[in-house]
């Protein structure tokens, strides 16, 4: 297989691309379809930057071919809200104060859901570990993990 | 990243006879977090990528009879290390992935993929060679099992010949009695081992019975520190017993120096991880 047109289903919305087999979902997401929340940092899959959400599954999209997810279900951090409505892990990172150049809070946000979706109740630990393979140059670790514990809260007593 | 050919069989026939159609040519992506980096940076180069991802019944972990326990190539690091049979019985396995910092990584990549990396540098491949795991191969029309000490041959080469792939690791049932421990020393927690020491211990009336004492990044291949087992069978356990093997282990090692570590800094900490693995194993006997 050479070029080819695939399908990609990315935040509920079904795309059809031409793409090469040698298109990583990064590039797919950004240079492709414009959606350019999903950051491009590191591109060897250690700064957790380009986290999306794969069948729910956290993917560094840097590392990951496009054409090897075509029809999977793609969450980027612009599938995150509904309309204007920020989802709380959004809502709680502003709150607290939880971003400062903003670069890594995409990746940092999709894998705070990933985690928060597979375990509810959290303690600081897990959010810790969860977060390990999502750096920020900023160093505003505390505040992220704040915010992912406040967003566990609000999540817990009916989300919204 | 260069063009490449991209197929996605359906069958481990189908993924063993494109491997051996293209042989060095070719490269099998499962999950993609060793490969794809390497492939953009020009390290890798593959004219044809052999995603193995879409090959139903290779993600598992099982039991196998009352041997022990099985997983498939494209079983997730993640998977292993939530498992609760192998946090119980394999607990080094679980330690090993456990201290890998990005979960994303966890998620995508698989155990096997770690292994055909051929790295000296696996943490996994370290725990695997102190449980005696075993790995299964098959070409489209054979299969054969081969230990995972026989796996590697040198630095990032193993013995996967033309045609052949690692379908399934296999780990025999920790014998009643084994004590086990993992170590590893790293720069931050995110980065690659500067050193790994894995060993199991079984220890009857007061002395060593067998040993396996397995050490990774201090050779071109991680390895089993051969004359310290020997060094240590048989021998009561004290204090001098156990400073004697680790002595001997790090004696074995052929470290090099590179951005991590010295030569000699691997070597003395070699013998200071073994000493500690060893203690924290015979310490886990008693509990």
């Amino acid at each position: 297989m050479k070029k080819q047109i695939a399908e990609f289903k990315i935040n509920g919305r079904i795309y059809e691309v031409i793409v090469t087999p040698n298109l990583t979902l990064s590039e797919l997401i950004r240079e492709q379809l414009d959606l350019t929340g999903t950051k491009h940092a590191c591109e060897v899959g250690q700064c957790g930057s380009c986290t999306v959400l794969v069948e729910g599954k956290p993917t560094l999209a840097c590392s990951a071919l496009a054409v090897a997810v075509r029809d999977k279900e793609i969450l980027t951090i612009e599938g995150l809200s509904r309309g204007t409505k920020l989802h709380p892990l959004q809502r709680a990172f502003i709150d607290h104060g939880a971003i400062q150049c903003g670069f890594c809070t995409p990746g940092m946000i999709l894998m705070a859901k990933a985690l928060l979706d597979e375990n509810p109740t959290p303690t600081r630990q897990e959010v810790k570990d969860g977060l390990g393979g999502n750096l920020c140059r900023c160093t505003g670790y505390v505040k992220i993990i704040d915010a992912v514990m406040a967003a566990a809260d609000m999540l817990r007593k009916g989300g919204e | 990243m260069k063009l490449f050919e991209y197929f996605e069989p359906r069958t481990i026939a189908e993924a063993t006879q494109l491997l051996s159609n293209y042989g060095e040519k070719a490269q099998i992506l499962a999950g993609g977090i060793d490969l794809i980096p390497r492939m953009r940076k020009g390290d890798v180069k593959a004219e044809y990528v052999i995603n193995i991802q879409k090959i139903t019944g290779l993600e598992y972990i099982e039991p196998d009879g009352k041997r022990g326990l099985r997983f498939g190539a494209m079983t997730k690091l993640r998977s292993i290390e939530t498992s609760k049979a192998i946090q119980n019985d394999y607990p080094i396995l679980y330690e090993a992935i456990h201290q890998i910092t990005s979960v994303q990584t966890k998620y995508m990549g698989t155990a096997v993929g770690n292994l055909c990396v051929g790295t000296p540098a696996s943490d996994v491949a370290t725990a695997l060679f102190a449980l005696g795991a075993e790995l299964k191969l098959a070409t489209a029309k054979s299969e054969r099992t081969e230990s995972i000490e026989n796996f590697y041959l040198d630095y990032f080469r193993t013995s996967l010949q033309r045609g052949e792939m690692v379908t399934e690791v296999f780990l025999p049932n920790p014998r009643p009695g084994t004590g086990l421990a993992f170590l590893n020393l790293v720069r931050t927690r995110a980065d690659i081992a500067k050193i790994s020491v894995a060993v199991a211990i079984i220890v009857q009336d007061g002395a060593c019975r067998e040993a396996r004492i397995a050490i990774g990044a201090a050779a071109p291949t991680v390895f089993r520190a051969a004359k310290a087992e020997a060094a240590l069978t048989g021998q009561k356990i004290i204090p001098q017993a156990i400073h004697k093997a680790a002595e001997t282990a790090a004696g074995e090692t052929k470290p090099i120096t590179d951005l991590r570590s010295t030569t000699e800094y691997r070597k003395e900490t070699a013998k200071v991880l073994v000493r500690r693995a060893l203690e924290k194993a015979l310490e886990k006997l008693k509990t």
